[in-house]
């Protein structure tokens, strides 16, 4: 491309980027700013400065904890969709029609039923007396009932559920522009499935995943009501300070702080998700 | 050929990935049937397993008097969902396609920025929002509420157009304008079809946050203006109301008829157009 | 960005604000938005209090289902601009959003039921239309023995089947002040339910939002919990295994209230709301299942499915001084937090 067509085609660009640009502008930002200025403020009238919020978080382990718990929330259930959205992506690309429409659909159950109800089947599966737990009993796997609710692993669980069409979705309609002959090459060549997995089709669907781990993880360290219905009080993360300090301390300036922390948090992890993009693109 | 095909390393590479389908598929599928046969419960109320069976739930759900109030809130819910969702796919649309090409780091600073709105826990936005709108003097109404919807739920669509805008091959592209086609045609004919089906997943997915949003609409709604998921939220926590159930089961039978429908519409316009 | 774009943006800001402004509803006179607590409460008054306002003064109430702290959250970010114009609430929310200045004062003239309330239950800013009774739940199928005293929840066999909550709602945070006391603490000395709470907690079934606790208790996770009659009779109506218990050192009582929020401007509509709803005639059907809220009408003889017999019953129950426990509460919140996170 010449340099006179790219000036051009940018100057394009930004014109389209307006409209969702100024609509986050009114609509966002603004907001943003009321947050960003209430963490310094003194209290919730937004008057006076003070560093006060800041540092009592900071300044103290338990809520740096925090943090990290929810960052490592995030990847932790990033990971363990990826385990299981690729598998069920390679099912989708090689099935028929039929049973794609099938599997289509199965995808999106978890989309279609609230997460009010969603949170009552967690409990359901995952209690001392629920689905789970009887299965294994029934499997002799466990001679008692296991602890699950309440725990990390299940709320993983049930993040999972709701989290996995995030990354299918995106990694189906990615896998189904790639091309077949490209596997089928690879294969022809000699390489064995794993190998054609790891050569081929994992570089060629990054997009896909990365757009399907940004939703994941931006979702997941975001979900107030399965973080504390399903992980319960004794796992706390940052939605739930943030709820606390807003809702029932009314301390507004430090539920602020916990907000801007996990905007910011988040935002890094997402940027490397996309950095991660610009690198497989170029590559 | 053989080689290839019955290696022990190829053999395990299908059970570990069949396995790990199969327990994926089961991680989605199981609570929702947990869901649906609550709602067909026979009980007076939220219980798994269900005592017996019956549409006594369905029935009282569709009930015009007994549940009035969900309805109002049903159709709030959807008029807000629909808004949001059509003007979101346009304005991210737009957005997604203008980053597409651009490698400047203010671009790669601007997709960040796009994709912010997912990342703030919903709740401070709900409240932050509340108070940007109250010192401007307006009261929560449903127009805010869609307002509030569109940044919720943008970033799905731009992220999903995004990622299938980087299949588009640029030659194509370019083909298209050497052979003097405008940009509105070039669009139209080239880059739309291949960007239609991730617009589709991401608006799909906008849509459902946005019908499933509880922290915005906690704070944007009033009592004329009252949400469904609010709503449904109070029925189970309290009373454990089975309808809530039957919310579900509802609309999945909505949308499996409407899959359904626009698969054969589909085939037949396949089949038309051959 | 540019010179051009930034303008642009500005304009674009403008018409964005001025199509968000446009459809502010008209506000009749005859309309009133009033706050209720989601679930029981709000199938109540919808269904009770609503046609009864409508057809005694011509007033149309609309209803916005938050619970207490939303509530007070939700005016307190609103600034002015009443999202609603009557809160429902408990006294720890409400001794909160009083001290922020959120009420306006209710004048006790206004109210023609007023006389028919016992005495202290009209504030210059707040009404009481129910009183709550909070003890021990428990699933009689599954704990034939129950436990008799705060104390004994934290002994085998209970606390392995007991649900436990926090400091965030009202009923919770006097419960535990309950159990501080049956260690020998006071409402300014919770030291003990910490200590206690720090030895048994691998063992206790669940640490959960009080949201949840219902179908915790209904799936099984948890057979005991302390919770209010109201819940409990809503939920033994409906079919779900629950019984209710006072504790041996006395039940727990308080107030919930009507308060009309600064600002309003329906304050006589938000008076015959008030009104409408201390009457004998929606207190006497408010108390029935499944709403089984207890009256405060001195008119209104209790029903039997309530989980009090009398008013004289209740008066002698256990109550609590918010004023000494609302400046508290964030230091322990904050402590539950750090003591009992994993």
């Amino acid at each position: 491309m010449s340099g006179a067509a790219t000036g051009e085609t940018a100057g394009v660009e930004w014109r389209l980027a307006a409209p969702l640009g100024l609509t986050y502008l009114a609509f966002f930002a603004a907001p943003l700013l009321i947050l960003l200025v209430m963490s310094f403020s003194v209290d919730d009238n937004l008057g006076g400065f003070s560093l006060a919020a800041w540092s009592k978080f900071w300044g103290d382990p338990f809520y740096r904890g925090v943090v990290w718990d929810t960052l490592r929330l995030g990847l932790v259930t990033v990971a363990m969709t990826t385990l299981f959205a690729y598998p069920i992506a390679l099912l989708f690309i090689a099935s028929g029609p039929g049973l794609q429409r099938l599997l289509l659909f199965i995808v999106l159950l978890p989309l279609l039923t609230s997460v009010v109800i969603r949170t009552f089947a967690w409990i359901a599966i995952l209690s001392r007396e629920g689905v789970l737990n009887q299965a294994l009993l029934a499997l002799g796997l466990t001679t008692a009932p296991l602890n699950l609710l309440q725990t990390e692993l299940g709320l993983v669980m049930a993040l999972m559920q709701i989290e996995m069409p995030l990354m299918l979705l995106p990694l189906i309609t990615v896998m189904q522009q790639v091309d077949p002959s490209l596997s089928d090459a690879s294969r022809a060549l000699g390489g064995s499935k794993w190998r054609t997995f790891r050569k081929v089709i994992l570089p060629l669907s990054l997009p896909g995943w990365i757009a399907g781990a940004t939703l994941v993880f931006a979702s997941a360290t975001t979900a107030f009501i399965s973080q504390t219905v399903i992980g319960g009080a004794r796992l706390v993360y940052l939605p739930t300070l943030i709820w606390q300090q807003a809702m029932v301390v009314y301390n507004w300036p430090f539920a602020a702080v916990a907000s801007v922390t996990l905007l910011v948090a988040v935002l890094a992890g997402v940027s490397l998700f996309a950095l991660l993009g610009r690198f497989a693109r170029t590559a | 050929m053989t080689r290839q095909l019955n290696t022990p390393m190829d053999r395990g590479y299908s059970l570990v990935m069949g396995t790990l389908a199969v327990i994926g598929l089961g991680i989605l599928i199981v609570p929702v049937i947990i869901v649906l046969l609550s709602s067909f419960t026979s009980s007076t109320v939220l219980k798994f397993p269900p005592p017996g069976f019956s549409l006594r739930w369905y029935e009282a759900l569709i009930d015009p008097v007994r549940s009035r109030h969900v309805h109002v809130a049903l159709s709030n819910s959807l008029w807000v969902a629909l808004s949001a969702t059509a003007l979101a796919a346009i304005l991210a649309t737009l957005a997604a396609l203008a980053l597409n090409r651009a490698s400047r780091r203010s671009a790669r600073a601007m997709e960040a920025g796009f994709l912010s709105p997912l990342i703030l826990p919903g709740l401070a936005f709900g409240l932050a929002t509340l108070m940007y709108f109250s010192i401007l003097g307006f009261r929560p109404s449903l127009n805010l509420l869609i307002a509030g919807h569109i940044v919720v739920i943008a970033p799905f669509i731009f992220r999903t157009t995004l990622a299938s805008l980087t299949q588009l091959d640029p030659a194509l592209h370019e083909s298209s304008a050497s052979l003097g086609a405008g940009r509105l045609y070039t669009f139209r004919r080239i880059t739309l079809p291949i960007i239609a089906p991730g617009i589709a997943a991401g608006s799909f997915l906008a849509f459902v946050a946005s019908m499933d949003n509880v922290p915005v609409s906690l704070f944007l709604s009033n009592a004329r203006t009252n949400m469904l998921p609010i709503r449904m939220w109070g029925m189970m926590e309290t009373t454990l109301d089975v309808r809530v159930a039957a919310m579900s089961g509802a609309l999945i039978v909505v949308v499996l008829v409407l899959m359904i429908v626009m698969d054969r519409l589909t085939n037949l316009t396949r089949r038309m157009s051959m | 960005m540019t010179d051009l774009t930034r303008r642009s943006a500005l304009k674009g800001v403008a018409a964005l604000g001025a199509a968000a402004a446009l459809p502010l509803p008209a506000r009749a006179s005859t309309s009133l938005n009033a706050a209720i607590y989601p679930g029981t409460w709000d199938e109540a008054y919808r269904a009770i209090v609503a046609p009864q306002l409508k057809a005694k003064h011509g007033v149309d109430v609309a209803f916005d289902t938050l619970w207490a702290v939303d509530q007070v959250t939700k005016v307190r970010a609103a600034r002015g601009v009443p999202p609603f114009d009557c809160f429902v609430l408990d006294p720890g929310p409400s001794a909160a959003a009083r001290q922020a200045g959120l009420f306006d004062p209710i004048d006790a003239s206004k109210l023609t039921n007023a006389s028919k309330l016992p005495a202290g239950m009209i504030a210059p800013d707040a009404v009481t239309v129910n009183v709550q009774v909070v003890g021990i739940c428990y699933n009689p199928k599954k704990v034939p023995n129950p436990p008799k005293t705060w104390a004994q929840l934290f002994e085998s066999p209970y606390v392995e089947r007991l649900g436990l909550t926090g400091f965030q709602t009202t009923f919770g945070t006097v419960s535990l002040v309950e159990m501080a006391k049956a260690f020998g603490g006071s409402a300014t000395d919770i030291e003990p339910i910490f200590r206690k709470l720090k030895e048994v907690l691998p063992k206790v079934a669940a640490v959960s939002t009080p949201a949840a606790l219902p179908g915790l208790f209904q799936q099984g996770q948890i057979d005991i919990m302390y919770t209010n009659t109201n819940n409990a009779a809503t939920l033994k109506a409906k079919g779900v295994d629950i019984a209710f218990l006072a504790p041996e050192s006395g039940a727990i009582t308080f107030s919930t209230t009507l308060h009309i929020v600064k600002g309003s401007e329906n304050r006589d509509a938000a008076h015959k709301y008030i009104d409408t709803v201390i009457a004998a005639d929606a207190q006497s059907k408010l108390q029935l299942s499944p709403y089984n809220m207890i009256p405060v009408n001195k008119d209104v003889k209790l029903s039997d499915n309530l989980d009090v017999k009398s008013l004289d019953e209740v008066a002698k129950m256990v109550t609590h001084d918010w004023n000494v426990i609302n400046p508290q509460r964030a230091a322990w919140i904050e402590r539950f937090n750090k003591e009992i996170t994993k």
